[in-house]
């Protein structure tokens, strides 16, 4: 921090700057501390945190939790389930998201305006809306209790925010190259993977860690399709201590730790590309 | 909802074979995406007007019982509670969302050093999964063992520790302070990327003309973020409305239904109790009011076609 308390700083400029740091050091650590105590719990011994006068610095660490969660809780299981998921999501969401975006940015024929705006309006639907009938559809064709039912469901929310995510990137890409393309011989398909997807990259990359977070943090359709729990993701595995155990606080959280970094380091990957999408170009100041 | 796909051929003899091959490939290509929506957004739609009007159940079909499950609804003792709840979380965690995001924006907008650290590290409630987050503020907020109890007690500013979660009065506001904690980042980060396209000149010219902070503020900064304060606001107030994973692992409804949401109402009678013809109806009722958000929302999103 410079040192600003000279002739060329004014006390007004001083007392500003000294508020401006107390508003953002409480606002900060307002954000922080569930973080901060979320990982302290994970690493605490039981003894120290179910007492009357908890330290808010940890006296004594400890990885017992971690081994308690990941061996008889079977986190690996879990973990399994979730990847299997997360990423079977994302790679069908990317083939066909990108797929239906260069269709309706690049070619032309009746119905695309409209086909973009249902891309938007089922993007907006809440998940929590349609949870019952697809629950007896899951049901009735023979996929209640099975990973397979997540990942199609899932594509329900994944593919119209990639489909619109990458509408937004193929738009600012100029389609002249892909024209001079054709005109060298390309078929369209052609100008589709050899010189559109490579200028996209980013957008194709941003698209495919928003699937794979989207369905590694779905909760509610994971909770309801599947009843056995050696088929339960994260989310349902970890928040079905609750009832097993009392003392599950330490366990409860080396676990959330362990889901959360996984995708806070995807988000730190892509800041910023999200909303970049979401708003696709609306944004303007 | 009903958006319609032509799939009929233009008259063959306007249309040249190129264009008419350029359109068949068009269709091929966002034929999953139109057999996706189809079958798992449309058809459930409709399946779900049918269902909240029989009387079904898990293993048995249903009979048609036209609109008893909602007279039923209507009837519960604790459905208008159920409903002030859901708006209550909705309405008071945007409008606090809305104000914290953009002190957030406006904190981050002023130059320092580690300016940009912060605004990543600021983004890590909105990054984390919400379960994580809901797991963690239920273990702060825990009566024997919760260090907000703790702190509380022991700086003297409670004399008792207080049963956030269990007390009738405070469950809505802890549920509330989650979704706030939350979201807020989501405000925060688009309303700093408006400010980025604000010109410098404005503020500048402003302030010759002797305009305070709070002038320049209400005049020039609001203003120019409106179109992402519409958005923002809007699209949170569709997403919040539905929040399910918050109250049910936070709550689970309680205390006696102080913390009831329309989603998690559906949850307890369609899958805890079986009875699917009134949990349909249930989001039914909410349905007209989500589709004209969507709607004023993606109108807001398509602007700059």
């Amino acid at each position: 921090m410079p040192a600003f308390w000279t002739d060329n700083y004014p006390l007004q400029y001083v007392v500003r700057r000294t508020l401006f740091f107390v508003a953002l050091a409480l606002f900060a650590f307002w954000v922080f501390f569930p973080f901060y105590w979320m990982v302290a719990t994970s690493l605490r011994p039981d003894a120290e945190l179910y007492t009357r006068n908890v330290t808010l610095l940890p006296q004594s660490f400890t990885l017992q939790h971690y081994e308690t969660e990941l061996v008889r809780y079977q986190f690996g299981i879990r973990l399994r389930n979730s990847l299997f998921v997360a990423s079977s999501t994302t790679l069908l969401t990317l083939i066909v998201s990108s797929l239906g975006a260069f269709s309706i940015t690049r070619l032309r024929y009746p119905g695309r305006a409209a086909l973009a705006r249902s891309i938007l309006f089922v993007y907006l639907i809440p998940g929590s809306l349609l949870f019952i009938p697809l629950y007896i559809i899951v049901y009735t064709v023979g996929l209640a209790n099975t990973l397979i039912s997540l990942i199609i469901t899932y594509l329900t929310f994944s593919i119209p925010f990639c489909t619109w995510m990458l509408m937004g990137y193929f738009k600012a890409i100029p389609p002249d190259m892909e024209e001079a393309g054709m005109i060298d011989g390309c078929t369209r398909l052609q100008t589709f993977y050899k010189i559109l997807l490579p200028l996209a990259l980013p957008g194709l990359v941003a698209a495919g860690i928003f699937s794979f977070t989207l369905a590694w943090n779905e909760f509610l359709y994971a909770l309801v399709f599947i009843t056995s729990s050696q088929l339960q993701t994260v989310p349902v595995g970890l928040a079905s201590h609750i009832v097993a155990d009392i003392y599950m606080w330490g366990p409860l959280m080396a676990g959330s730790t362990m889901a959360a970094v996984p995708v806070i380091i995807l988000y730190i990957l892509a800041q910023g590309a999200l909303v970049q999408g979401l708003f696709a170009g609306s944004v303007r100041g | 909802m009903a958006v319609e796909v032509s799939l009929k051929r233009p008259p063959v003899s306007t249309v040249s074979p190129a264009r008419r091959q350029e359109a068949v490939q068009g269709y091929l290509l966002v034929l999953p995406i139109i057999v996706l929506f189809v079958c798992l957004i449309f058809y459930p739609f409709f399946s779900a007007i049918w269902l909240s009007m029989t009387d079904k159940t898990i293993g048995t079909t249903g009979d048609f019982v036209g609109f008893a499950n909602y007279r039923w609804l209507l009837r519960w003792p604790d459905f208008e509670l159920m409903l002030l709840n859901t708006w209550t979380i909705a309405f008071v965690g945007v409008a606090i969302k809305f104000v914290v995001g953009m002190a957030m924006a406006l904190l981050l907008n002023v130059e320092f050093r580690g300016r940009m650290i912060m605004r990543g590290l600021f983004m890590l409630p909105w990054a984390v999964p919400t379960f994580v987050a809901t797991l963690t503020w239920r273990w702060l907020y825990d009566y024997q063992n919760g260090v907000i109890n703790t702190i509380a007690t022991g700086t003297g500013l409670s004399d008792t520790r207080v049963s956030f979660l269990g007390n009738p009065d405070f469950a809505l506001i802890a549920v509330i302070i989650l979704v706030v904690w939350k979201g807020f980042p989501f405000f925060g980060i688009s309303y700093l990327a408006g400010m980025q396209g604000i010109p410098r000149e404005m503020y500048e010219a402003a302030e010759v003309d002797g305009a305070n902070a709070w002038a320049r503020f209400f005049y020039i900064t609001l203003p120019s973020l409106r179109h992402v304060i519409m958005i923002t606001c809007l699209l949170s107030l569709i997403w919040t409305s539905n929040t399910f994973e918050m109250v049910y692992l936070l709550t689970g409804g309680g205390p006696s239904n102080r913390t009831q949401v329309f989603t998690l109402m559906t949850y307890k009678l369609g899958i805890e109790n079986m009875r699917i013809g009134e949990a349909s109806a249930v989001p039914m009722m909410f349905f007209p009011l989500l589709a004209g958000l969507i709607v004023i929302v993606s109108r807001y999103m398509m602007k700059e076609d």
